[in-house]
């Protein structure tokens, strides 16, 4: 038989086995035994020397079309089978997507510390720092420097934790101290009046003590921010201003804003801010006592005889400030329904935020 | 303070609307705490008129009548539609006014009104008798109204039996709202109305011997006492007060106790003048006649108060007395001795103004706070006092009977001069960010009982009312002027300071990094109280290496939370126990708090934040991942995550010893440093520390000092290259002695494996006893080896490896396991 034929019959057969090939394994088989290095088409290029020379020419033809006919067909062979292989192996490897995730655990931010740095935030862009203070305090900075003086009757309405004065110094009221557990965080206001020049534009957030007993609705460690602002030709309007700014961020562009006289002693005049009730809108509800409003701070513009005690001349600067529960907050946006729990630690109430 | 409207109204006409008054009584500065519906005994009940009378086809002495109600029963479209109601009275005719008690009424007695059927008949209602209504005796037949009444009017109300109380919030700077008569004078301000004198209508007769005669008052410090009022009504015949006293004095909240104690607590709410009345038979002195002095209490002395308890007084407290005996605690409370009883027939009538400031102290050391120290501390207006004193004197004589001693006697040493401030009304709108008018400034102040005149330049004089003394200074009248110009009509602005950045202190970075690495390490944060036991560190047994002492309580709420915490860890160990005891297995909590420690000699305490954890029990089970208990590791893994965050440098676990950390089990606790400062510790908390606690062992815990974790922290990191040549992996495991630590082996490797060894990781740890021998582990790592310049030929590294293998074997007596 002519090489000729026998290179034809060789090629019919290998289109046969690469399209008789089930998988792309059986195809690399065919390829080895047929182009491979001692593949039986490659044994006829090698073997060319033996090939007498008038016929050379031909087989070599006929030899190199074989073998780009068997290429040619090994690849398109070779689409078919990875195609189907890809496919058969994506169908097996579906899963069933509704299966929980991989678990990972992720610990999560305190109720408080949450409100806090969103209140924060809200400051931060309006270009106060944070500032903070010890809570262990004395009665200078907690209430001196803040215009109440010992026998000031505000003294009273709040029960201050009075802490042993080591020093040797003996209060005038006995059961008092200088030394107490800050009442709230306006103290920090007086530390910072005394060591900042104006324009000071300044937020405060901490711990504050009152002796009250715990209950749903009382906590005798809470948590409060304080706000400071002192510089020249700061108005009434400007602390009114900033107010309603911060109740719309915290709380959301319907919500409106109030402010009520009120007395601080370290403000003057001073007011307290509600919002409008965010459960009944504003039209009198039992969360709202029927008012329509929810008390939310406590502001005013800074008393000059706080500015006194700081050294601040009240004809160059005026400012305000305000002060807010954090604790209150978080009953109102958040409706805990005992504050307690965010003392306990109760990890089924800590993971829901 | 309680306001009875009904009584308020007396002076001043206050508004119908009762929610429209709180809205701008609140607005004004005047909290409203609450209203109370009071004065009828019953509710529900509305004016009517019988439209229709028509005989009950079933009985022979019952009425069947359509009553129109106006407003109160209306048809779909509005329109009054007549109830029909059974009546069985006799009385009355068609064309009738009468009071009708609506379905869901409440008579006196509690008795509901419900729809009934009477003999078939429906009846909507029930057409009141005066008795029904607890109005009178009268049971004869139904009450029949004015032919004037209007209909569907609330009936309590149209006959003035119904009065709303407001509980209102009066704040400390505004003492002359203490009294109906202050408030009498703000709704005159708010609503700019006429207001009566509130003392009109009761006439002062004198009569007998000059009160000079009997009474003699000694003040022997005037900053003690301003002035003192005294008074004796003779003949006094002491019995329940008449009714119209006893409800005003009840409506204000006191108890109706006898018409001169009710008289001088009616002048208290109506004029805010804390009254006193003696017993002046129980005051006088052997010569008759009582000599009242006004000093200071001696050390030692001890007054029994009208409460009936005995008060030990010191010399910071102002004492009403005779040269015999203290009579009364001035300002707060009077003596039990020398109270009214039913026999007094001579009263002693005081009328004074005393100190803010002693009896303020007096009160709060005495813990005894009444409605006349509240006024008293706040200031009473002395001013008025001798028309007060007046006021009661005859009013007791009225009440009583009895007659009034001729001319007052008034011991004023020191009279002050009304206070002239000036207001800039520039200024005032300026501050206030409004346009206000001059003139509205003016009208203002004037509604309020000030003084005022144009003094020129834009300046007013100004000259508070006698009733105002937080009026001041200047700025107090702004505090009025925006007031009463309303707060609502102030522009809303923002500051428009140029120099002004918000931003975080480095140490707020530090604290915000610690709280995100936390939580990206699975702990959830918390917070506990910074209060703890004197015990918890005892229990926890830390109190051999505490810092300093603990920082007490001089009022604590009790015993168990009466210091300043030390650690964090006591309180976090409770709420471990509660989660354990609630059944959650997964626990895994921190929080981020200040700790507190005191000496003696030393004024505040020192106090510093702390970052504390712990961990118990184990992770939470899935369906691909089991879940695993918590150990040291776990808390080791944490405080290595913060150290990463942090780039804390040359970080160091070194093995706390039983006596440096009693708290934690030995074997279980490193101190951690960083640059060879201390930062804290981790470990497992000693097993019987955690039971001290409640809490079930193992807890894994640390405790880590923020501020040297911040002063350690890195603010900056170089990048170090990336080799773009690959590297060549080794596995090697060493057999070693238990004693042998992990961090030994690593120091060995690193020395000894030079530039070349890129990582060390290690994956394994294994104990055989019968393979290894007893007391040896096996510790494998997976080791890298990269030149920074080349491609490491294999031969390269391993001449390395076996240099690094040689050198750990002859260090730590390791052999190399096949």
């Amino acid at each position: 038989m002519a090489i000729v034929d026998e290179i034809r019959e060789l090629l019919a057969s290998a289109l046969a086995d690469i399209a008789a090939a089930a998988d792309t394994a059986a195809l690399d088989a065919v390829r080895v035994a047929v182009v491979g290095k001692s593949g039986t088409l490659t044994g006829y290029l090698r073997s060319m020397g033996q090939v007498p020379a008038d016929e050379r020419a031909e087989v070599g033809k006929a030899v190199n079309a074989a073998r780009e006919e068997v290429e040619a067909a090994l690849e398109a062979r070779k689409a078919v089978l990875a195609s189907a292989e890809l496919e058969a192996q994506i169908a097996s490897d579906a899963l069933d997507i509704t299966l929980p995730g991989r678990a990972q655990q992720v610990g999560t931010r305190h109720l408080i510390s949450r409100i806090t740095d969103e209140i924060a935030e809200i400051f931060l862009g309006l270009g106060y720092t944070v500032a903070s203070g010890t809570e262990v305090e004395t009665d200078y900075y907690n209430f001196e420097a803040l215009n109440t003086p010992a026998d000031h009757p505000a003294r009273g309405l709040q029960d201050t934790f009075y802490v042993v004065d080591r020093s040797g110094d003996v209060s005038a009221v006995r059961g008092e101290s200088d030394v107490l557990l800050r009442t709230q965080t306006s103290g920090v206001q007086a530390h910072v009046m005394e060591t900042q020049e104006p324009p000071i534009y300044i937020i405060a957030p901490g711990k504050v003590y009152r002796r009250d007993v715990a209950d749903p609705s009382h906590l005798p460690q809470f948590n409060q921010v304080e706000g400071l602002v002192v510089d020249k030709g700061i108005t009434f309007g400007d602390l009114k201003g900033t107010l309603e700014y911060f109740v719309r961020q915290m709380f959301g562009e319907d919500r409106r804003t109030r402010l009520r006289p009120h007395f601080f002693p370290f403000t003057e005049p001073s007011a307290e801010a509600d919002i409008s009730c965010g459960i009944c809108g504003g039209v009198g509800c039992r969360f709202c006592k029927g008012t329509g409003w929810v008390e939310v701070l406590g502001c005013g513009m800074v008393d000059p005889n706080v500015f006194a005690y700081a050294d601040i001349d009240p004809e160059v600067y005026s400012g305000f400030a305000f002060g807010m529960g954090v604790e209150r907050i978080a009953c109102l946006k958040y409706n805990v329904p005992d504050l307690r729990m965010l003392l306990e630690g109760d990890m089924r109430f800590l993971r829901q935020f | 303070m309680k306001v009875s409207l009904k009584w308020l109204n007396e002076y001043v006409d206050v508004p119908a609307d009762t929610k429209a008054l709180c809205d701008k009584l609140d607005l004004t500065g005047t909290g409203v705490e609450g209203v109370e519906v009071g004065g009828a005994g019953f509710s529900g009940v509305y004016t009517g008129q019988i439209v229709e009378k028509t005989a009950h086809p079933d009985s022979d002495h019952l009425w069947v009548t359509q009553v129109d109600v106006g407003d109160q029963n209306v048809d779909e479209s509005g329109n009054p539609v007549p109830l029909q109601i059974v009546c069985g009275a006799q009385n009355f005719e068609a064309g009738d006014k009468v009071a009708v008690a609506l379905v869901g009424a409440v008579l006196p007695g509690g008795f509901e009104i419900k729809k009934s059927k009477l003999r078939g008949q429906v009846s909507n209602g029930m057409n009141c008798s005066a008795r029904e209504l607890g109005l009178g005796d009268d049971h004869d037949g139904i009450m029949i109204l004015d032919p004037g009444t209007p209909l569907g009017v609330d009936f309590a109300q149209y006959v003035g039996l119904s009065d709303r109380v407001l509980d209102l919030e009066i704040t400390p700077n505004r003492p002359d709202c203490l009294s109906i008569e202050g408030m009498a004078r703000e709704l005159g301000a708010m609503y700019r109305i006429p207001v009566k004198d509130v003392c009109e209508g009761v006439e002062l007769i004198e009569a007998g011997n000059p009160t000079a005669d009997s009474v003699s008052v000694e003040i022997a410090d005037s900053e003690l006492c301003p002035r003192f009022t005294a008074r004796v009504i003779r003949g006094v015949e002491v019995g329940p007060s008449p009714d119209w006293l006893a409800e005003r004095v009840t409506a204000s909240g006191a108890r109706s106790i006898n018409n001169v104690v009710d008289i001088t607590n009616y002048v208290l709410y109506l004029l805010g003048q804390p009254l006193h009345a003696y017993d002046f038979d129980k005051v006088a002195g052997a010569d008759g006649k009582a000599h009242i002095v006004v000093r200071a209490a001696r050390e030692g002395e001890v007054l029994a108060t009208l409460d009936g308890q005995e008060r030990n007084l010191t010399p910071d407290m102002t004492l009403i007395a005779t040269p015999e005996s203290a009579i009364g605690l001035a300002g707060v409370m009077g003596g039990l001795d020398t109270e009214v009883s039913d026999q007094t027939t001579t009263i002693l009538l005081e009328a004074a103004t005393f100190s803010p400031g002693h009896t303020s102290r007096t009160s709060r050391n005495l813990g005894l706070f009444s409605e006349a120290s509240m006024r008293s501390e706040r200031q009473v207006d002395m001013q008025p006092i001798d028309r007060n004193i007046d006021f009661a004197a005859a009013l007791i004589a009225q009440l009583c009977g009895g007659t009034v001693d001729v001319g007052l006697v008034d011991v004023w040493p020191v009279r002050e001069q009304p206070m002239a401030l000036q207001l800039r009304v520039a200024r005032c709108a300026g501050m206030l960010g409004a346009d206000i008018p001059q003139a509205e400034i003016e009208d203002i102040l004037v509604r309020l009982g000030c003084d005022v005149k144009d003094a020129g330049d834009g300046v007013l004089d100004v000259v508070p009312p006698s009733f105002r003394p937080d009026l001041e200074r200047e700025i107090d009248l702004y505090e009025e002027v925006l007031r009463l110009f309303g707060m609502e009509n102030v522009p809303s602005t923002l500051p428009g300071g140029r120099e002004r950045i918000g931003r975080r202190s480095w140490n707020e970075q530090v604290v915000a990094r610690l709280h995100g690495t936390l939580r990206a390490s699975g702990l959830s944060e918390t917070q506990t109280y910074a209060f703890a036991s004197p015990d918890d560190l005892a229990n926890l047994r830390m109190d051999a290496v505490a810092e300093g002492e603990a920082v007490e309580l001089i009022n604590p709420l009790n015993a168990e939370q009466s210091v300043m915490r030390q650690s964090l860890i006591p309180n976090l160990l409770r709420s471990g126990a509660y989660n354990q005891n609630h059944g959650v297995g997964n626990i895994a909590l921190y929080e981020l708090g200040d700790v507190f420690h005191s000496a003696e000699g030393r004024k505040q305490p020192w106090e510093w934040a702390k970052l504390a954890g712990v961990l118990a029990g184990a992770t939470d089970a899935s369906w691909n991942l089991p879940s695993r208990a918590y150990d040291y590791v776990d808390g080791k893994g944490v405080v290595e995550n913060i150290a990463g965050e942090l780039g804390l440098t040359k970080l160091r676990f070194k093995a706390l010893e039983a006596n440096e950390a009693p708290f934690l089990q030995p074997g279980r606790g490193a101190q951690v440093l960083s640059g060879g400062a201390i930062v804290g510790w981790v470990g497992e908390v000693y097993p019987l520390a955690v039971a001290a606690f409640d809490a079930a062992p193992p807890v894994v815990a640390f405790e880590l000092d923020v501020k040297a974790l911040a002063k350690a922290a890195s603010a900056t990191r170089e990048t170090s290259e990336i080799s773009p040549y690959p590297a060549v992996s080794m596995d090697v495991a060493f057999v070693v002695d238990e004693s042998v630590t992990h961090e030994k082996l690593m120091q060995t490797m690193q020395s000894a494996g030079g530039s070349l060894l890129a990582s060390v990781q290690l994956f394994d740890v294994y104990r055989d006893q019968e393979r290894l021998g007893e007391g040896k582990k096996s510790m494998a790592y997976a080791l890298e080896y990269r030149a920074a310049d080349h491609t490491l030929s294999g031969e390269e590294a391993e001449k390395a490896h076996s240099r690094l293998v040689k050198k750990v074997c002859g260090a730590t007596k390791a052999e190399v396991r096949a």
